[in-house]
């Protein structure tokens, strides 16, 4: 036998067991009307795939404190990939409510993903669970009665901290952030109330993404001289930013604020440089009640790490599918019915307890953090029950 | 004179087309099948336009995913937002503006070749990423939305409706064999064996009196605006477009799946977009790090096939001699 | 602009092109003699980092970190090419890019599975752990200038061993006649496995001196690759020279566009390879 043949004879089976596999995942999948189906549409693998898995972890918790039912109804996930490519949204979200019928789906991480999402669920009868995305536009302008958020806007996240900082006695600050959606929304809404209180934004910079040489910016920064800096960045970019600000001597020298995402779940990875920064954000870690204790606790023993924001917002999001599918007594197939049970619930989260707002997404409060090793501790509440002006929607 | 060049060639189209004109039959209360395969299409159309270009006329890109982009991007720009137009109308303006911009690309892009080419292509992709993700007009990183489809009235006459999945469908695959139709006629035409010289000998095909830069500049010209037209398809299936379309991972992507399939061969761009496709889909169900036995097929199909899938099927089917 | 802000950003732009030029240097090495354009060098940028900070941890010292890393990703290097490169010098050079795509699908894979998908930090060594005062307000940190020298040394070694020594002279020689060498009864195969072993090795060193300053997190290495591209290009596919020259005028231009055209800063390096190409097509220093 000649070596093409040999090639063919381990090719083929390789394309056959795996199209069977496909085969059978999809028609196991279709014989149990009865389970109430959860699809989650998160990222688990590329930059923000550390997200996608806490987010996952904290949906698991609530899930399994209820041992996995809503009155009596068994709940099933089904995970898919984002990869965070808005490209694939649409096709992946399609998969979830009409492939396997999905009636929740939770997700995902990336605002690009979750506009795509949005445009491709409005017109279905799932109802979407936002667990991070804060595009403002999503309880904004594209608001749509079956899309909630557990999470917020960036609008939320960024607009106090321009209050605290006229408070501290700051009159002229640098902005920074990635120049895409979530960075700008949130350099928009602290000038609106930094300005509102008499401060002036010298200058915006705005960063290539996902670009993380930050040392010209800091020269730039050193070379104004402002009275502080605030900046938007999450994940890698927050760490990498956090290190060079100390590295290039700027941290104490010129006080630096942030959203939230800058210390959050990063501060391991940042080390010393993160302590004592100030941030403004919907949760933190020492947030005293016996809710967010037993929360950090559970969370801790069973995937033998620290909770972080992310957790909590998929955390709520598990918690908001138990109780709507409790308040309509299981019988979630009249959608509107759901719906308007979902608008009057309160979450009891480990942020502090939560309602929605007309456009689906929570009023909650802003905590005043500082990072003291490694734990974002709560400095004070910056504005209590905070909702999101939602602008452009007609809910 | 038949367009087949081989017996697996013939079974393969025969096969293919025949399967996918009844598959939304059994599929029919199954929308989201129907509407993967119809992006399994649209894939193929786009690796089909690169096939031609890589495996055909011998020039290398990496860039050829700013087409795409450009496809979607273009039509979701011109057309008017609350108003319903004809989609043969549009279909005309993105493809001639695309081949408008292939023209003025082409003529920087060609006068560099190989490595060179592969490398001022991504280049010129990437700076066309950042225009529209860094634009405030066009959306940014979140790119835009299309609210409404085009129809698709000939004279009066509408067969077609967009928002119905299954006619969308029948569109790709209509557009697939329409092309996979013209570059086989153009592959047998004098053009095409211009450039098929072009490939193998420029120095005789210069000798001979053809201009090689007039030559490659038609060619990137047509790849690039079939190209165009698939991104266009794909810009309505889901009625968005974003930069990502355009980001060089797809062009790679792309590459990957032309020489999955085997380069040249032009209908193994649509064995290579639907093997890759349907692995990633298969694989990203059944478990987190799919990215491994991805890896692990893809070495494993270079290692064994020769000229891909193309190869592998012409080895099986008999075929004498590979052309 | 005053002088000390042109200086100290001339010095950011240096600094970045160093470590651009060690990233750059093992994939236009491996292009220059094998004629492979290999993608999954950006995974190996990414594992070398990865590395690092494992090593750190379990052995609390940098130092011994960089030593074990820089042998794993050796072993990596040979293993890659012996069984699995070997098997296409026959092939066309895409079969070859193909390969490596491949191997970044693995890569990934194994970084999201050994080490998950949170970002990581590694503390910079304690002996370098100091810096510099440069302006009233900055300081510049010892362990970014220490970077710097090993990019330098790294640098000069190279070009000591493609210029001076027999291994060098075989490289110089597979660049430009790959039949010739052989015809002079050099085994080829066994230049190739020696070359793209050190290639591997070079990114993996890059990453993992980078770990310190840099945040882990999975496509890391993705993020590299594109830079890397063109500093090779500009500097002219294969050449050290050209790669040190390119990487330096990247790093600048890259630092100065950030700071005084940051409408157009994303496309700059991108703008700054089409014109160099389009002036001079095989780049700046093409043998």
């Amino acid at each position: 036998m000649n070596n093409k043949n040999k090639s063919c004879l381990t090719t083929i089976p390789v394309f056959i067991a795996t199209f069977l596999i496909a085969f059978s995942t999809s028609v196991l999948a279709e014989n149990k009307p009865e389970p109430i189906k959860v699809g989650v549409m998160l990222p688990f693998s590329g930059v923000y795939a550390g997200l996608g898995d806490s987010i996952r972890n904290g949906l698991k918790l609530a899930l399994q404190e209820k041992g996995y039912k809503a009155s009596g109804r068994l709940i099933q996930l089904v995970e898919v990939d984002t990869e965070a490519k808005p490209a694939r949204a649409s096709e992946l979200t399609l998969g979830l409510v009409d492939n396997d019928k999905s009636d929740f789906v939770i997700g995902p991480v990336h605002s690009g993903v979750a506009m795509g999402m949005i445009n491709t669920i409005r017109n279905k009868d799932s109802i979407m669970i936002i667990p991070n995305a804060g595009a403002n536009a999503a309880t904004g302008a594209f608001c749509q009665p079956n899309v909630f958020r557990t999470s917020f806007s960036s609008w939320q996240t960024a607009y106090p901290m321009g209050k605290e900082a006229a408070n501290m006695g700051y009159k002229k600050i640098v902005t920074l952030s990635w120049n895409y959606g979530f960075g700008k929304e949130s350099l928009a809404a602290f000038e609106e109330s930094f300005v509102a209180a008499g401060g002036e934004v010298v200058k915006k910079i705005l960063v290539p993404f996902p670009k993380t040489e930050f040392q010209p910016y800091l020269t730039q920064i050193a070379s104004i001289k402002p009275d502080a800096v605030f900046v938007f960045f999450a994940g890698g970019g927050a760490v990498k930013f956090v290190k060079d600000y100390d590295t290039m001597g700027l941290k104490g020298k010129i006080p630096l604020l942030g959203s939230g995402f800058l210390t959050e779940g990063t501060t391991a990875a940042q080390g010393k440089a993160a302590e004592g920064l100030l941030t403004t954000l919907h949760y933190a870690d020492t947030i005293d009640s016996s809710k967010n204790k037993k929360f950090r606790a559970d969370y801790k023993a069973k995937f033998n790490k620290s909770a972080d924001l992310f957790a909590v917002q998929g955390y709520d999001a598990g918690q908001l599918i138990i109780q709507a599918v409790e308040a309509v007594k299981g019988n979630i197939e009249d959608k509107a019915a759901l719906i308007y049970q979902m608008e009057l619930l309160e979450i009891d989260s480990p942020r502090g307890k939560f309602r929605f707002s007309k456009a689906h997404n929570p009023i909650q409060s802003i905590y005043l953090r500082k990072v003291v090793n490694g734990l974002n501790t709560v400095v004070k509440e910056s504005v209590t029950n905070l909702e999101d002006p939602a602008r452009g929607c007609k809910l | 004179m038949s367009i087949f060049t081989n017996k697996s060639e013939k079974l393969f189209i025969f096969f293919f087309f025949a399967i996918g004109l009844v598959i939304p039959l059994f599929l029919a209360d199954n929308v989201f099948y129907i509407n993967k395969i119809s992006s399994m299409i649209i894939i193929a159309i786009f690796v089909m336009s690169l096939d031609y270009l890589v495996g055909r006329s011998g020039l290398i890109t990496l860039g050829h995913a700013m087409f795409y982009g450009i496809g979607g991007y273009i039509f979701t720009i011109i057309a008017p937002e609350y108003e319903t137009v004809n989609f043969w109308i549009y279909t005309f303006y993105v493809m001639s503006i695309s081949a408008f911009v292939a023209l003025i690309v082409g003529f920087i892009v060609l006068r560099t070749s190989g490595i060179y080419m592969i490398m001022i292509t991504l280049a010129l992709s990437q700076m066309c990423f950042y225009y529209f993700a860094d634009s405030v007009d066009y959306g940014g990183f979140d790119g835009l939305f299309i609210y409404i489809k085009p129809e698709t009235s000939i004279f009066g006459f509408n067969f077609l409706d967009l928002n119905n999945e299954s006619h969308f469908y029948y569109l790709c695959l209509l557009s697939l064999f329409n092309c996979f139709v013209f570059f086989k006629v153009l592959m047998k035409s004098s053009f095409g064996r211009v450039i098929d010289a072009l490939k193998e000998n420029p120095e005789r095909a210069t000798a001979l009196g053809y201009n090689i830069f007039h030559f490659r500049l038609i060619a990137y010209v047509i790849a690039s605006s079939l190209a165009a037209y698939a991104g266009y398809l794909f810009a309505l299936q889901y009625g968005f477009v974003n930069p990502s379309m355009m980001s060089w991972e797809v062009s790679a992507t792309a590459l990957v799946m032309a020489l999955l399939g085997g380069l040249g061969s032009i209908y193994g761009a649509i064995l290579g977009a639907f093997a890759y496709e349907g692995l990633h889909y298969v694989l990203e169900h059944v478990t987190q790090y799919w990215m491994f036995f991805m890896g692990c097929l893809i070495i494993l199909m270079v290692l064994t096939l020769k000229n891909g899938l193309s190869g592998l099927l012409s080895n099986l089917v008999g075929d004498k001699e590979n052309e | 602009m005053d002088t000390y802000f042109f200086l100290v950003q001339l010095l950011n732009g240096v600094q970045y092109g160093l470590l651009l030029f060690l990233i750059a240097s093992g994939l236009t090495l491996i292009f220059g003699v094998m004629g492979i354009l290999n993608l999954a060098h950006g995974s190996m940028y990414m594992i070398g980092a990865y590395l690092a900070y494992y090593f750190t941890a379990l052995t609390d010292s940098f130092a011994i970190a960089v030593i074990i890393s820089s042998l794993i990703a050796l072993v990596i290097g040979l293993l890659i090419e012996r069984f699995l490169i070997s098997h296409l010098y026959k092939r066309d050079h895409l079969d070859q890019v193909l390969l490596t795509v491949g191997l970044i699908f693995i890569f990934n894979a194994v970084q999201s599975f050994v080490w998950g998908n949170d970002p990581l930090g590694v503390e910079v060594p304690s002996a370098l752990s100091g810096s510099i005062q440069l302006t009233e307000l900055l300081e510049y940190s010892d362990y970014r200038l220490f970077i710097s020298l090993i990019c330098i040394c790294v640098a000069v070694a190279m070009y000591y061993i493609i210029n001076r020594t027999k291994l060098g002279m075989l490289i110089r020689a597979g660049e430009s006649d790959r039949a010739m060498v052989e015809n002079l009864g050099v085994d080829i195969s066994k230049l190739f496995t020696i070359v793209f072993a050190i290639g591997v090795v070079l990114a993996a060193l890059a990453g993992i001196i980078s770990a310190p300053i840099v945040s882990l997190v999975p496509g890391m290495g993705e993020h590299v690759l594109i830079s890397c591209f063109v500093v090779v290009v500009i500097g002219g596919l294969g050449s050290i020279k050209g790669a040190f020259v390119a990487a330096l005028l990247v790093g600048i231009v890259d630092t100065f566009a950030s700071v005084l055209i940051p409408e157009i800063s994303s496309m700059s390096i991108y703008l700054l390879m089409s014109l160099i190409l389009l002036i001079k097509p095989q780049g700046l220093f093409k043998s």
